[in-house]
């Protein structure tokens, strides 16, 4: 299902026609493999800090598996996400990275889930390991969301969607793109929830074989 | 399973108590104070050294909120790792509730006094730019609540780690961020000569976000502190 989505993107994303604009030309096409990274990252992040609740109250320690392994999907997301960004914003902005704030928050939550990531490694004890990164994990979440609403507010955004720029709404004459672009969101993220998934199960059973 | 009693949040005398004693151990002990105001003036000093003569109005508000932000993150990392030897006794005769109480309140006191205590360095040092006294200190007590109430939080995070002081500078600066961007584009707006009225939406930002970190301080604490 998954795969048969992201063939169809790939395919679709490459192949059909797309607007022709002046500066975005056919780099419109990031569209299908960019925007559903943060797509994906927001949504995974959401769930490892939903595991990261529930493990507060059951202490289970799958839940802390889930909640960490979700969290590293996100990384991967983040980082294809910050990459496919800056390849684009080269062709049209001009340099890689132009201290934008969108390019900030996304490297800020970065930072902060590669610090969860350095904590879980400096606390030895397994149980107070899973319960103070799941602390962590819920508290930096929570200051992300903030952060992501402030700092456009902070500085003028050449991103797409913000400060008077237009977002792909207003480029979409043929709903083209839009047919693409939420296959490509459902694909990509069910591609991170598969791994991620396949990760947690190879986990749980090394845990299974170490008690 | 999660227990948050709404009532009473603040068991005011054992606060009060536990308020006294950080005190009390800090004025015996004085080193620890002594090194953080000459970690404050050898730094103030360090930067009047380094950027003497091109000193902009954006400048010296960015050097002020910066060199706040490092002495906090030195002095408020101290909160939990001092009290190494103590925990135990406060693990059986405390609520953690009581125990965050005092510690938010202690270290928003402490970050406060030592950024009265920068202004005046920079005023001697550098010159001061501000001429609308009320709302700079209204925003820099707010920007103190926020970091000083942040850091407490990562303080007893890091606490449980193996590097602690490393720790303190990698948990707690990506999360620092929105209070910083907010407290530092407030305070050159005012001393730009801004009114209430052309801020009051990123205050009210900045009010809210204090609020989310210390709720958040609130419900999570309890789970650190026992395990």
């Amino acid at each position: 299902m998954c795969v048969a989505l992201l063939i169809y993107t790939v395919i679709a994303g490459l192949l059909l026609p797309v607007p022709k604009l002046p500066i975005l030309n056919e780099t419109i096409r990031v569209l299908h493999f960019h925007v559903p990274m943060w797509f994906g990252m927001i949504l995974v992040f959401t769930g490892s800090v939903v595991y990261a609740i529930k493990y507060l109250k059951s202490n289970d320690s799958t839940q802390d598996i889930y909640s960490s392994q979700l969290a590293n999907m996100g990384i991967a997301f983040g980082v294809l996400g910050i990459v496919t960004g800056m390849v684009w914003a080269k062709y049209t902005w001009g340099e890689a990275w132009s201290n934008d704030p969108k390019q900030n928050a996304s490297a800020i939550s970065l930072l902060i889930y590669l610090a969860y990531f350095v904590l879980r490694n400096s606390i030895k004890d397994e149980q107070q390991r899973n319960k103070i990164s799941a602390v962590y994990n819920i508290f930096a979440f929570f200051l992300m969301i903030p952060l992501l609403f402030i700092l456009p507010r902070m500085a003028d955004s050449l991103h797409p969607g913000n400060g008077g720029n237009p977002g792909f709404n207003a480029y979409d004459l043929d709903s083209n793109l839009r047919m693409v672009f939420y296959t490509a969101v459902l694909g990509w993220t069910l591609l991170g929830y598969w791994i991620a998934s396949i990760n947690i199960r190879l986990s749980v059973g090394q845990q299974k074989i170490a008690d | 399973m999660i227990r948050i009693s709404i009532l009473p949040l603040l068991d005011v005398q054992k606060v009060i108590q536990l308020i006294k004693k950080d005190f009390v151990v800090d004025w015996r002990q004085q080193n620890p104070i002594a090194g953080i105001l000459l970690y404050l003036a050898s730094t103030i000093f360090t930067s009047y050294m380094a950027f003497k003569g091109f000193l902009s109005l954006e400048v010296w508000n960015a050097l002020f909120w910066i060199i706040l932000l490092f002495t906090a993150i030195t002095a408020i990392s101290k909160s939990f790792i001092q009290e190494e030897r103590r925990s135990l006794y406060y693990f059986f005769l405390m609520r953690p509730r009581d125990l965050i109480n005092s510690k938010l309140i202690y270290s928003f006191i402490y970050l406060l006094a030592i950024a009265f205590l920068s202004l005046i360095i920079f005023t001697v040092l550098f010159g001061n730019p501000i001429r609308n006294y009320q709302l700079f200190i209204l925003n820099l007590i707010l920007g103190c609540l926020g970091l000083s109430s942040a850091f407490t939080m990562i303080s007893a995070i890091s606490f449980k780690t193996s590097n602690r002081s490393v720790m303190m500078a990698v948990l707690g600066f990506p999360i620092i961020i929105p209070v910083l961007l907010l407290s530092i584009g407030n305070s050159s707006q005012i001393l730009d000569g801004y009114i209430w009225s052309q801020i009051q939406g990123n205050m009210l930002t900045l009010i809210s976000v204090d609020v989310i970190i210390i709720a958040l301080t609130f419900v999570l604490f309890p789970f650190i502190w026992r395990s």
